[in-house]
């Protein structure tokens, strides 16, 4: 056999399964965009649309969406809710892990008695199912019940339903989502800082560079690329939040993603199959235009350091 | 030495050491002008403070979590250290829902998503990482915009087609109801969780040296067996990073535990409905969902802390350098 067909016969099996479950569900879902709601039957699909469920969700025109998530008197469309969400949620998701993974990052390279605990503990979060850790900070604020709610009521930070309230609600999910992800952003920093080589280091005491021009000149640039990779995996992961909003029961009607957008359309009222694809793969466009400037990203730094 | 410093050293010769106060700041002085020679110690007192402050961010939420289990039902306004520890509620949950039963199906669903990966996977990252063939950089890159795409857009079509709406591939109907057999959730969670393991095992097994390979194959091995018995055991740590990430993945996965199964235990439903169990039209046991909250971490902490050098060795090795 020559080795371009057993190359083949080794990838079969794997593409197989990608063709079944992820492939041809992913070519289904772009054509059934095309294809209009039907609410009676089944929910089987109408006649070709063309782009009109685009343009409906574009343009808030489908009289069928579920109503609008927020206060109804903010009079902005479900799709520019959902869209406004999800972004400001990995900005600040993504700030706050990369800055505190940094720092766990930091604390995990140490070689010091006790390290193997630490390192266990920063860990832990991330290994949590979401339920579980929907269901802590559910307990924490809700309200006659959980220890924080009344507190920061007090200082007049949150409401009275911290959980029912957009701005709250917004703020629950991110440190959730930073509390459990962060320690993943720290497992990927802590790669790159420890492929540093240690001689740069030596060079840099023998010529009295204080800790921070060590940070500055040889850590931060040397563990941008890696950086760079782990801010990539955290981005996506956060603009398809949708698992934490629920398990928190904090609420697609509070805090609407574009996941959720999508949730809403195939299980609301009524099921808008079509309009729920359509949805989707908004959301498969957003992640690739981000993707795509991480990418832009990537290359320039590496091209500037050197690298092919 | 900054004149700030230096008036300390006057302050603490002047203080002479005669009454209580003085005595502490000239202790405050020394511990300043200690620092101030050696910064290393300033760093390192730093660093423990800074350590003790992140790592009770990271640990306080399970505390609550135990906080709540303590508490007696029924009881709201919950004080921060239990009034007493009665582990009732760790024994409740096995008796008013078969919790053990939903801590056994996510179980199951991450044991076999991470065998059927790592054997499948296994497989493609060896053609993808050793040989060469016509096509591989666009089915490399194919598996890249794969992973790119969020659940939900694969979920529908998926959801149909277990349901016998619309045909799978648009070819064949599947047979039974295969929603709420494990099936419905093992199936797409491999595929999801596929893509990264093939790009990670395709990374460790690229290094290793041609060499190996070739005098196992002189020694008679067929390709598949020098596969199995040489680039494996070789590849090792990216083999359980993989592995570790899979399980992890799956273990904590809402999307497809929570929206592919049904709600009984006997439907497959994983620990997801088993903490959403306690909660039923009337009454809501919070200490309870707490008590199974904890237990149900219990075999991730596990895994975490038997494999976390494997985790990080493994990143650090090759995971990333792509």
């Amino acid at each position: 056999m020559s080795e371009q067909a057993y190359a083949y016969l080794l990838l079969a099996p794997g593409f197989l399964v990608l063709l079944l479950f992820a492939f041809w569900p992913l070519a289904s879902a772009i054509r059934t965009s095309f294809f209009a709601d039907i609410i009676t039957g089944s929910g089987r699909l109408g006649e070709f649309a063309g782009v009109t469920n685009y343009v409906q969700l574009l343009t808030n025109t489908n009289a069928l969406a579920p109503a609008p998530f927020l206060d109804p008197s903010f009079q902005i469309p479900v799709l520019q809710q959902a869209l406004f969400m999800t972004l400001l949620f990995a900005v600040l998701s993504v700030a706050g892990e990369t800055l505190l993974g940094f720092l766990y990052a930091m604390l995990m390279q140490g070689d010091y008695a006790g390290r193997k605990l630490v390192r266990l503990l920063i860990i832990l979060p991330w290994a949590i199912p979401i339920v579980i850790q929907g269901m802590i900070f559910f307990l924490m604020f809700r309200p006659g019940y959980g220890l924080l709610t009344e507190p920061l009521q007090q200082l007049g930070i949150f409401s009275s339903l911290p959980l029912n309230t957009t701005f709250d609600g917004f703020v629950i999910v991110t440190v959730a989502d930073i509390w459990k992800t962060s320690a993943f952003m720290g497992l990927l920093i802590l790669a790159g800082l420890e492929s540093v080589n240690q001689d740069l280091y030596e060079v840099a005491d023998v010529m009295g560079a204080s800790r921070w021009q060590r940070f500055r000149y040889i850590t931060f640039p040397l563990v941008f690329p890696v950086l760079m990779v782990a801010m990539l995996f955290r981005t996506m992961g956060a603009l398809r939040v949708y698992g934490i909003i629920e398990a928190t029961s904090v609420g697609c009607t509070t805090v609407p993603s574009m996941s959720c957008l999508v949730v809403e359309l195939m299980f609301g009222s009524a099921s808008l199959y079509g309009s729920a694809a359509a949805a989707s793969v908004l959301i498969a466009i957003v992640v690739g235009l981000f993707i795509s400037v991480y990418l832009l990203f990537i290359r320039r730094s590496s091209q500037s350091l050197g690298f092919a | 030495m900054s004149i700030d410093a230096r008036n300390h050293d006057d302050a603490e010769q002047m203080g002479g050491g005669s009454d209580g106060d003085d005595d502490s700041r000239s202790r405050i002085g020394r511990w300043a002008k200690d620092w101030m020679e050696h910064p290393e110690k300033a760093y390192a007192v730093m660093g423990v403070f800074m350590g003790g402050v992140l790592l009770t961010t990271s640990l306080f939420p399970l505390y609550w979590l135990f906080v709540v289990a303590m508490a007696p039902p029924g009881q709201t306004n919950i004080s921060l250290i239990p009034a007493e520890i009665d582990l009732t509620a760790f024994v409740d949950i096995f008796v008013q829902v078969p919790f053990a039963r939903f801590m056994f199906n996510s179980l199951f669903y991450a044991f076999s998503v991470t065998a059927i990966v790592l054997l499948i996977g296994s497989l493609a990252g060896y053609a993808f990482g050793r040989l060469d063939f016509r096509g591989k950089t666009p089915l490399l890159f194919s598996l890249l915009v794969l992973s790119f795409f969020p659940p939900a857009t694969l979920f529908l079509p998926l959801f149909r087609a277990f349901n016998q709406q619309i045909p799978l591939l648009g070819i064949f109907t599947l047979p039974a109801e295969i929603y709420g057999t494990p099936g419905a959730v093992v199936a797409p969670l491999s595929a999801f969780t596929m893509p990264l393991a093939i790009f990670i095992l395709t990374t460790f097994y690229g290094q290793i040296p041609d060499g190996l390979e070739d005098a196992a194959r002189v020694e008679g091995t067929t390709r598949i067996g020098a596969l199995f018995r040489v680039i494996m055991p070789l590849s090792a740590p990216g083999i359980a990073t993989a592995g570790i990430l899979t399980f992890i993945t799956v273990y904590t996965e809402f999307f497809f535990s929570f929206l592919m199964t049904g709600d009984s235990a006997a439907e497959w439903a994983p620990v997801v409905n088993g903490v959403l169990a306690f909660q039923t039209q009337y009454t809501t046991r919070y200490d309870l969902q707490a008590a199974a909250s904890l237990v149900a971490i219990v075999p991730v902490a596990i895994l975490v802390v038997f494999a976390q050098e494997k985790i990080i060795s493994g990143l650090t090795q090759g995971a990333l350098k792509e």
